[in-house]
């Protein structure tokens, strides 16, 4: 017993331990914030470590307490009942939290003035487990908080209670005009209103609002180091128990703190909505399993047959055999066992001499009775002993039995599409000279010491948010690109299943399948085009040799040119001809629309090289004709109404000469 | 260049920067483009998915800023100005190349040889590592 209990400790301690380092890490990280996002961000896991760390300590105090009532109680009938049941645990999962709010109209549709914005996050506490969701950004434009978080806790007896906290935190810069259009920002700067006035006093003055959140009520065991940046307060709460479990979409009351006055205050409505889901083992596992003999007594009522039988959830299933079990056969026929069931074990068979245990149903106004017998007491009496179990964890977890709720185990983050308004993308520069910072990531403030930048990395990466664009500013920065990008796999690999793989790295994959992939036939390629014709002078051959480039690839490494065509384009490609189109190809060297068809003996895949180069526009596009001279521009007049014709008509590909 | 619904995209691109030439009353860039979220993207030369509906550049002026820019034919826009041009339609990717009162346009195009070279340069260099 003593040992359980030191593993306990232990195993807590190492989390606490954990928690404290990762505080320090936030903390550190929190000081070197320079920009809003990342210090809510930074700011919302410091709350939740905090308040991990102190339900950890609370935790570890009442395990000691206990430890030490149970070594003073020596008297057998002080230790407790031993013969109590306790109920089986379950999975509970709550998702699809959202919070409405309740705007005076006359705000929701006010288009001038400042946004308020908060950064609120919902912070859900199950026993000692405690997670928060995505940090989500508030203002007037939102009817209602969403969190699209699924959170799962595991092992919840069916009396636990789960807390729902919302925090939020004002988001405002200082109340100049940072993000206001500048016709605004004079009036705004001149004069403040009376509500961003005593908003604007309400932050001043930390202490007018509610306090601090710092943990709760819970005396504080360790000081929380103040650390300077946004602060979290708590905004709303509200306790979840067995009784508001349904397998769909709830409404539940909010108690709310703090007032209008207060600078982190949203209206909310009052309620959460929310999906709160149950699975008690009872339902998912397999309860109880063995051999048995099922007397039917509609039929022959001294045939007894034999059969494995599993109970769980609300049936006990019968198989022919344990195999069938296994190979998930379909099973011989299977037994309800609810509420409404009634079992009980007959003394004796006048028959046999085992006991043997009798389930009656009611299906549709019939009573139907099952016979069970064991081989032996000791079965009769586990199973009957299961059998209760089964019935006390039904009372315990209540309507969370009578079907089994889906719940969905959250996949590792998948990452979000970038909105517009963030817009901050991670550029990873590749400078021409090989100083130490071009490895690292480029942020907008470069006063960010080496050891933050690497917190930030690895931190940012996780999340996986932003779209991804590695920037080549010279052909010759390759080797630097390759070296970074390489780095990348390298540290997501060693990481191993934190996260998805970010989607670029299938860019990178050897994939031998690939259309494009210009892997083998790469010496074939140049061969056979070179002896091609060039193009016959046609009417429109002006422009023949001059506007497109000729000029050959870069010198990177004898790749094909790409063979980007479909067969559609081959075909509008062949139909073009007779419009002419344009000539210069920069990708198909020499064959124009007018040579003849490719050579089958290209090796590359050879979906037409020659039809490269906007033949697609079957009118003929427009633009090409124009550049008699240098830089054309649209030739007013005659071409005018060809362009109109050819914008208009819906089957063209529009090109437009910018 | 990979394109999955509903994930970021990611691109290994290149970044042009383009000065303007003035032409009378003009400001021209000297490229043409094609494509757009309203165009079809079956008639597209130059895209390796035909259901891409991006910008791409379908012929380059001789001579011209964006040519000695280093801006190539098959060119898919990604970018202009920190604008995005993937999901914009025809009218609104030549809006954004056009404005007047930008003399330089930065753009951050994707092609496919830039990516295979950089998966190349990659193989080459896990290869050498196995080795």
């Amino acid at each position: 017993m003593n040992n359980f209990k030191d593993n306990q400790d232990s195993d807590i301690q190492k989390k606490i331990d954990h928690e404290i380092r990762m505080r320090e890490g936030t903390c550190k990280l929190l000081a070197a914030c320079s920009q809003k996002d990342q210090a809510l961000e930074a700011a919302k896991s410091l709350l939740t470590c905090n308040t991990r760390i102190l339900a950890y300590m609370s935790e570890l105090q009442r395990m000691k307490e206990a430890q030490i009532m149970q070594r003073v109680a020596r008297r057998p009938s002080d230790a407790g009942p031993l013969d109590d049941r306790l109920p089986c645990k379950g999975k509970v999962a709550i998702s699809d939290l959202r919070i409405p709010l309740m705007w005076k109209d006359t705000e929701y549709f006010k288009n001038k003035g400042e946004l308020h914005r908060c950064a609120v996050f919902c912070v859900l506490q199950l026993g000692g487990q405690i997670y928060d969701t995505d940090m989500v950004m508030v203002d007037r434009t939102l009817t209602d908080i969403c969190f699209d978080n699924a959170i799962v806790f595991n092992d919840a007896g069916p009396g636990f209670e789960l807390r729902v906290e919302l925090y939020s935190c004002c988001s405002e810069e200082e109340f100049s005009a940072g993000n206001a259009p500048r016709k605004l920002a004079s009036k705004l700067s001149s004069s403040l209103g009376r509500s961003s006035g005593k908003k604007v006093r309400a932050s001043l003055e930390p202490g007018a609002c509610s306090p601090v959140y710092n943990g709760g009520g819970a005396p504080l065991l360790l000081p929380s180091p103040s650390v300077p940046g946004p602060k979290y307060h708590l905004l709303a709460y509200t306790s979840l128990t067995v009784a508001h479990i349904r397998d769909s979409f709830r409404t539940h009351d909010l108690s709310i703190c703090g007032n209008e006055e207060c600078s982190y205050w949203l209206p909310l409505y009052g309620s959460v909505c929310c999906r709160l889901a149950a699975q008690p083992d009872c339902m998912t596992q397999k309860m109880m399993s063995g051999s048995l003999k099922v007397k039917q007594l509609v039929e022959d009522p001294q045939s007894w047959t034999n059969i494995y039988g599993v109970l769980r959830g609300t049936h006990l299933i019968c198989y022919h055999r344990q195999e069938d079990e296994e190979a998930r056969a379909e099973p011989a026929f299977t037994i309800s066992i609810n509420k409404e069931t009634r079992i009980r074990a007959t003394e004796k068979d006048p028959l046999s001499k085992a006991q043997s245990i009798s389930i009656s149903n009611h299906y549709g106004g019939e009573e139907v009775t099952h016979t069970l017998a064991t081989d032996s007491r000791g079965d009769t009496q586990r199973w009957m002993e299961a059998f209760w179990q089964q019935f006390y964890d039904m009372s315990q977890w209540k309507q969370c039995c009578d079907d089994l709720m889906k719940i969905e185990i959250p996949s590792p983050r998948k990452p979000t599409p970038v909105t517009a308004k963030q817009g901050s993308l991670y550029h990873e520069m590749v400078t021409p000279h090989p100083a130490p910072s071009s490895e690292g990531l480029l942020l907008q403030d470069n006063a960010v010491s080496a050891e933050i930048r690497a917190l930030l990395t690895s931190y940012y990466n996780d999340r996986g948010k932003k779209s991804h664009f590695t920037v080549i500013d010279t052909a010759d920065d390759l080797e630097a690109v390759t070296d970074i990008l390489k780095r990348h796999m390298q540290e997501f690999e060693l990481r191993g299943q934190l996260g998805a793989n970010p989607h670029w790295m299938s860019l990178f994959e050897e994939a031998p399948g690939r259309r494009v992939g210009g892997h083998s036939p790469r010496p074939h390629c140049r061969a056979p085009r070179s002896p091609r014709p060039r193009p016959r002078p046609g009417p429109q051959s002006s422009e023949s040799d001059s506007p497109c480039s000729r000029r050959a690839w870069p010198e990177t490494p004898p790749h094909c040119r790409p063979r980007t065509l479909s067969l559609d384009a081959k075909l509008s490609s062949l139909q073009g001809r007779g419009y002419g189109g344009l000539h210069c190809q920069c990708q198909a060297p020499a064959a124009s629309s007018s040579a003849q068809p490719p050579e089958p003996g290209l090796s590359c895949p050879s979906f037409a090289s020659a039809s490269t180069c906007s033949n697609s526009s079957s009118e003929g596009s427009t633009t090409p004709e124009l550049d008699s001279a240098p830089f054309p521009r649209s030739a007013p007049g005659r071409g005018s109404l060809r362009n109109l014709r050819a914008k208009l008509d819906p089957r063209a590909w529009l090109q437009t000469q910018v | 260049m990979s394109f999955i619904p509903g994930q970021p995209v990611t691109a290994v691109v290149q970044r042009i920067e383009i000065c303007k030439l003035r032409q009378g009353d003009n400001l021209i860039l000297g490229f043409s483009i094609g494509g757009g979220m309203d165009q079809d993207p079956g008639q597209n030369p130059f895209s390796e998915d035909k259901t891409d509906k991006g910008i791409y550049v379908t012929r380059v002026t001789k001579g011209g800023p964006a040519e000695d820019a280093g801006l190539m034919m098959g060119d898919k826009i990604m970018q202009v100005n920190g604008w995005d041009m993937t999901m914009v339609t025809h009218d609104q990717a030549r809006k954004r190349l056009t404005k007047k009162n930008e003399d330089v346009v930065r753009l951050l195009v994707t092609r496919k040889s830039l990516e295979d070279a950089v998966r190349h340069s990659m193989i080459q260099n896990q290869a050498q590592h196995q080795i």
